[in-house]
């Protein structure tokens, strides 16, 4: 066991009251003395949605680091994590003209104890399309942090989706610099907070390409003592024109003991732009809960029902049905309060 | 032609930009020290507990950090402002007796015009003091106090005044609260006793002339069970190049089943950094309502606050906020929800043009106990060029399972359709976005007295070149 580190992750783009504790998050991670990976020179300055914090103390603990190169034209299929579970990793993705691939990794519940550290960072060239998942439903003794950053090209289109469910705190992030004309970036986020589990998210978008797109979309269910903050922040840089960014949060609150915070930003100094964000945070609806008990459903299965329909359109991103079964079946285990 | 857009003129700030000489009776020196306090609580002739308690405002003011969020204070050196200017005058209960060249700013503003024909109640200050006071017989019959805080110090509420004073905003609250704890003079105290209706609002103007001064009012409204009161406030100040400030305070108690309008229209000129703090407590089905527009001063920082501690009780907020060049406007509002079934409503709208910032800040806190909290927020900004900038920064925090908390923001520009669509209809392009902008900013203009509207007309008046709507 290494010195305990706090380190400042998640930073907010820009600052607000301090009371609120929104600004950044403290994540405490075991430091252990390691060799600096080596990283190509050209993913070195892309900003992560963790922050540089994070970045540094990945770089000096990743026992794994791997670059993935997609050359022009190609289409690399599904890339499976091979290392997936293991402390720290780095994932390096350059996707060449016209190509096309998607990685996936996901942490398993095999992983009880101990901290995990994912980055993932892409260069996504004119025309690819990249996909990234980084999933996980590890023990209640894990800590999770899941990071990712991208420079996305001309007409260019990158996916994230972030599935977390497990651990004792999970922090995760992401990031996307839309330098090019019509970059697209797409971020998907599903979290389950039950027990006394924490979850801290941060996105951003930087919009500097013409005409480039977003859309950010997190659904999640906080049960418990969970305590659960999301920031997704969408910047609008001079010269940004015709760009277009989405943002919406639902989040589905079961506890009187639960803590949810959220703070969904615009940045904007452009004018030729439309920005909206929503948030909808509460109970569910109670005509919903009425209408499905009268099919005949228990309290319970009616909210299973209400938060897997939530969380399915992500889950079905997963490409290994054993995880999917694995991730539906802990739901339900968890959700099952009688 | 979509090239060439019409310009769009900012709030017409010349009708306030005139100013008269000081001729102060009393000045501190510049900066602030614990004599200089001494001396404003001495000449002020304060009881003992404010004496003391400006001196422990100071001691906080000394160790608080100016806030690390925000637009830039680098500008505002505490060391170069007058912290009380009191004008060469006592307050009067008569318009003629206030000496001309302050009756003549009023005038100019057109305060006792307004009070002829449709207020209950005037208060005027003029730098640190308040220099016109008066309140209609009908509506003092009725009971309701409308004074200055000084007199409230010592009168017969004084028990009360030294119970609420800087309770809601304590001057640990920020830095500025600290400041205003210990510098603060003039400013207004409402009472309204219980089951009092005040059919007509009550006015208080605060008009900052001294160069390099501070204003720091104090307001003081209390609205007992079952009453209802509107207050309105507006604020100006002439172009000087040096800064200004302005660290008013304001604290306001709904109480139960009682409702309080408070509107206000801030149009300070553009050296003034606005740093103001308000806050209400609204206890058992009361009902709070703030009608805010800032269009003046260079930089503010001003987020109303409500404290929804009864069950059942309610806030509405509706904002306006235009910035143009040299200004950056940080504006929004703030809510607690501690009361059973509690809702909050806010809803701003904010412009920028011509290189000015705007940015919308808000907190909503839906505490353990605020079980059926509703509450909707719902911001739209608009560009009006890309020099500009708009932000928004809204925070929820929402710490029980049975609660509804909603939020949308928009920004963008004027949309092309819009534009064409009106044109289609006959409109010329400029007379279409005029058309657009002012919809735009109808939603607050319309929570505004009617009587009220011929000075928020001068006060907003979007000047549209080439425009004839």
């Amino acid at each position: 066991m290494g010195e305990q580190n706090i380190l400042k992750v998640n930073p907010l783009p820009t600052l607000t009251w301090n009371h609120l504790m929104l600004n950044f998050a403290n994540m405490p991670l075991e430091a252990a003395s390691s060799k600096k990976a080596d990283i190509p020179s050209e993913f070195k300055d892309i900003e992560t949605g963790m922050g540089r914090e994070f970045v540094s103390f990945v770089e000096s603990h990743a026992s794994y680091v791997r670059i993935i190169r997609a050359g022009k034209g190609e289409d690399l299929g599904v890339i499976k994590d091979e290392k997936a579970g293991i402390a720290s990793e780095i994932i390096l993705i350059e996707a060449g003209e016209d190509s096309r691939v998607t990685f996936y990794t996901h942490a398993s519940d095999s992983v009880q104890d101990g901290q995990i550290t994912r980055l993932v960072k892409v260069i996504a060239g004119p025309r690819a399309q990249v996909t990234v998942i980084q999933s996980q439903t590890v023990g209640n003794g894990c800590l999770v942090g899941d990071d990712f950053g991208a420079v996305v090209g001309d007409e260019a289109k990158v996916r994230l989706i972030q599935s977390e469910l497990g651990g004792k705190a999970a922090f995760a992030g992401g990031c996307a610099a839309l330098k090019g004309y019509k970059a697209d970036f797409t971020e998907e986020t599903i979290y389950f907070g039950d027990e006394s589990r924490r979850l801290d998210f941060s996105y951003v978008t930087r919009h500097t390409g013409k005409k480039t797109t977003t859309s950010i979309l997190a659904n999640g269910a906080l049960f418990g003592n969970a305590d659960k903050v999301y920031r997704g922040s969408m910047d609008f840089i001079h010269g940004c024109s015709k760009s277009k960014g989405r943002e919406a949060e639902n989040v589905l609150l079961f506890s009187p003991t639960a803590r949810n915070r959220s703070i969904p930003l615009i940045l904007c100094d452009e004018e030729d732009v439309d920005g909206q964000h929503a948030a909808s945070i509460g109970k569910i609806n109670k005509d919903l809960m009425y209408y499905l008990q009268s099919r005949g459903l228990t309290e319970n299965q009616a909210r299973q029902l209400a938060v897997e329909s939530r969380f399915n359109p992500v889950i079905d991103e997963i490409p290994d049905e054993a995880v999917r079964e694995e991730i539906h079946a802990s739901l339900e285990r968890r959700m099952n309060l009688d | 032609m979509a090239e060439e857009r019409p310009e769009i003129q900012g709030v017409n700030q010349s009708i306030y930009d005139f100013r008269y000489e000081t001729h102060a009776s009393f000045e501190t020196d510049a900066g602030l020290t614990p004599e200089i306090v001494e001396q404003i609580s001495k000449e002020k002739n304060d009881p003992d507990w404010m004496r003391e308690f400006r001196l422990k405002s100071l001691e906080i003011y000394q160790k608080t950090a100016v806030p690390n969020w925000g637009p830039p204070l680098d500008g505002l050196n505490m060391d170069q402002i007058i912290t009380y200017v009191r004008p060469n005058t006592t307050m009067r209960g008569k318009w003629s007796e206030v000496p001309d060249d302050i009756k003549n700013t009023f005038e100019r503003l057109g305060i006792p015009d307004a009070e002829q024909k449709s207020l209950a109640g005037v208060g005027a200050q003029y730098d640190s003091e308040v220099v016109y006071h008066n309140v209609k017989d009908e509506v003092a019959r009725q009971g309701v106090v409308y004074t200055d805080m000084e007199s409230a110090l010592r009168g017969p509420y004084a028990d009360l005044v030294k119970e609420k004073f800087m309770h809601l905003v304590p001057p640990t609250d920020h830095k500025f609260a600290a400041l205003h704890g210990a510098v603060w003079s003039g400013g207004s105290f409402v009472y309204v006793p219980a089951g009092v209706h005040v059919d007509i609002p009550l006015q208080s103007y605060f008009r900052l002339n001294a160069a390099g001064a501070g204003q720091f009012e104090h307001t003081l409204i209390i609205v007992e069970p079952g009453a209802y009161l509107h207050f309105i406030e507006g604020c100006s100040a002439p172009k000087y190049n040096v800064a200004n400030l302005h660290a008013g305070c304001v604290e306001l108690y709904v109480g139960k089943g009682a409702r309080l309008r408070y509107s206000t229209i801030e149009n300070w000129s553009k050296n003034m950094y606005n740093l103001n703090t308000k806050r209400a407590l609204v206890e058992d089905d009361g009902i709070m309502e703030w009608v805010s527009g800032s269009f003046g001063s260079h930089i503010s920082y001003l987020y109303p606050m409500t404290i929804l501690q009864g069950n059942d009780s309610h806030m509405d907020f509706t904002g306006i906020t235009f910035a143009g060049k040299t200004q950056a406007l940080d504006t929004g509002a703030k809510v607690v929800h501690n009361g059973r079934n509690t809702s909050s409503h806010i809803s701003t709208k904010s412009i920028s043009k011509d290189g000015g910032v705007c940015v919308y800040r808000s907190e909503v806190i839906i505490g353990k106990d605020a079980v059926g909290a509703k509450s909707s927020v719902n911001c739209d900004s608009l560009m009006l060029d890309s020099k500009s900038r708009s932000d928004t920064i809204p925070a929820m925090d929402v710490r029980n399972a049975d609660s509804d908390v909603g939020h949308e923001a928009k920004i963008g520009r004027i949309s092309d359709e819009a534009i064409f669509y009106l044109m289609s209809r006959g409109l010329s392009e400029e007379d279409a976005r005029a058309m657009i902008v002012s919809g735009f900013a109808e939603p607050v203009a319309k929570e505004l007295p009617l009587e009220y509207a011929v000075e928020m007309n001068n006060l907003i008046k979007l000047e549209m070149d080439g425009s004839t709507f």
